[in-house]
């Protein structure tokens, strides 16, 4: 099987990349990445976005752009849209970051089965539909990282849906590792444990996020994935924890 | 430049009932993908003519659309014999120089195609030093005929390459004398025209049968359980 070589330029396509891991991670990229000539970043529309956006815009080097697209990644007519315009207006998405996720953590007895569909339309069937439409059109990938969650490797009471759709994106990534492997494409998956997100808050209300894992230290490994050592990790599920 | 026939019009010996050959997957992945993916890699190959057996024509194109293959492709109904495919995908061709290879060898990369392209002569195979002693026998009387010296003889494989005009003269010759070949080099060479070869690869095995898909899925890295053709 080949390795596609780092390009001598690349893309990076980010997803939630209002805040948090998806944020941090555009940060790194811009900082630390001389090939980096384009980052594609997404998320829903919000104050948090448009302050991410510019501050991204601010550290960019001459000549480096950072685009934004608003997207609702639950609405898959509107994914395939945003691959559409990325497709058509910039070229190759060379590395791929699936980081947005959603969840509403209740009981089973809880689950409002809109609210599972939603969780699953985020975090499982957007990053499916980004690789599909993609290699649609003839997009070739270098590496794509799924963020998935350690709840996906064991299941959490009172997270069922968002527990059930990370063990479903740890289990597409290796079978995206497989599959893609005779384009050269390096699939990566990393399950994140306690991270200072958001997302986290909603999860954990009560826990102090001082004391837990930072956005940063994830931006950091998936930017380690992304340089040439990174292809001697080849890990079916990275967990990445204190 | 040149264009690339790939042979996918076996219907013959099947790994799986009730499918021709080209269709079978490996590691999940119809078998075609591979030869499909690797020379749409290689720049000196601007055209794909590939042949399908009758009645598989919408489904060979489905994968060529499902994988984005960005490499223009020519579609040519399969020949009743490989001898006679060659020949008509041969009069789809744009190009002076084609290159010859069959979806059924998937383990062939870009960097394979590259290889042979880059080596001298314009008539030139892939081919293998035979690791075993081969004799020539009378198989209606199950006898011995005498002794072949192992270190002249090789294993032909795929991909090749040849210069248009020679392919097609030696073709024409061959339906002349009433002749079928079974590969093209050995079709060229007694034409008249010089072919050379270059040292092929033991893992580049032709994919006829069920162990051949294990042997195969192995080889690209998958597990015994990929091996599946449902």
């Amino acid at each position: 099987m080949p390795d596609a070589t780092p390009a001598p330029s690349r893309t990076l396509l980010v997803t939630g990349a209002s805040r948090g891991i998806g944020l941090e991670t555009a940060r790194r990229f811009l900082q630390n990445d001389p090939a980096l000539t384009k980052v594609f970043t997404l998320a829903r529309p919000s104050h948090d976005f448009d302050d991410a956006v510019a501050g991204l815009r601010a550290l960019a080097r001459p000549g480096v752009e950072v685009v934004r697209y608003d997207v609702d990644l639950g609405d898959r007519a509107a994914v395939i849209d945003v691959v559409d315009r990325v497709a058509a207006e910039h070229g190759n998405v060379d590395l791929l970051v699936n980081n947005a996720g959603y969840t509403k953590p209740v009981p089973l007895q809880q689950v409002d089965f809109a609210d599972f569909e939603r969780t699953i339309a985020v975090n499982l069937y957007a990053p499916f539909t980004f690789v599909q439409e993609l290699l649609r059109r003839g997009n070739r990938f270098e590496l794509i990282v799924n963020i998935a969650s350690t709840a996906g490797i064991n299941g959490r009471s009172g997270w069922l849906t968002y527990s059930a759709s990370k063990a479903a994106v740890i289990n597409m990534s290796e079978v995206m590792r497989s599959e893609l492997a005779i384009y050269g494409t390096r699939v990566a998956c990393i399950s994140p444990g306690r991270t200072a997100t958001a997302l986290r808050r909603v999860l954990a209300p009560d826990e102090d996020p001082a004391t837990i894992m930072q956005p940063q230290d994830v931006a950091e490994v998936i930017e380690m994935l992304a340089s040439p050592v990174g292809r001697f990790v080849d890990s079916a599920n990275l967990v990445v924890r204190q | 430049m040149y264009s690339l026939l790939l042979l996918n019009g076996g219907i013959g010996a099947r790994v799986a009932a009730g499918r021709p050959k080209q269709l079978i997957k490996v590691r999940g992945l119809p078998i075609l993908v591979y030869s499909l993916i690797a020379a749409d890699d290689v720049a000196e190959i601007d055209q794909i003519v590939l042949n399908y057996p009758d009645g598989w024509r919408d489904a060979v194109e489905q994968v060529v659309a499902d994988y984005a293959i960005r490499t223009p492709v020519t579609y040519v109904p399969a020949g009743e014999t490989r001898h006679e495919s060659v020949a008509k995908m041969l009069s789809s061709t744009t190009n002076d120089h084609v290159v010859i290879h069959e979806s059924a060898r998937p383990l062939v990369g870009a960097e394979d195609f590259a290889k042979l392209l880059a080596a001298t002569g314009d008539n030139v195979s892939l081919m293998l030093e035979i690791p075993f002693t081969v004799a020539p026998v009378d198989p209606a009387t199950r006898t011995v005929t005498g002794y072949l010296e192992r270190s002249t003889l090789r294993n032909v494989q795929l991909p090749q390459k040849f210069a248009k005009a020679d392919l097609e003269d030696a073709h024409r010759r061959a339906a002349a004398d009433g002749l079928t070949f079974t590969e093209d080099a050995t079709l060229v060479a007694t034409s008249g025209h010089e072919v050379r070869f270059i040292d092929g690869s033991d893992r580049n095995i032709k994919v006829t049968t069920p162990t051949d898909v294990l042997l195969a899925t192995f080889l690209l890295g998958g597990r015994p359980e990929e091996a599946w053709n449902a």
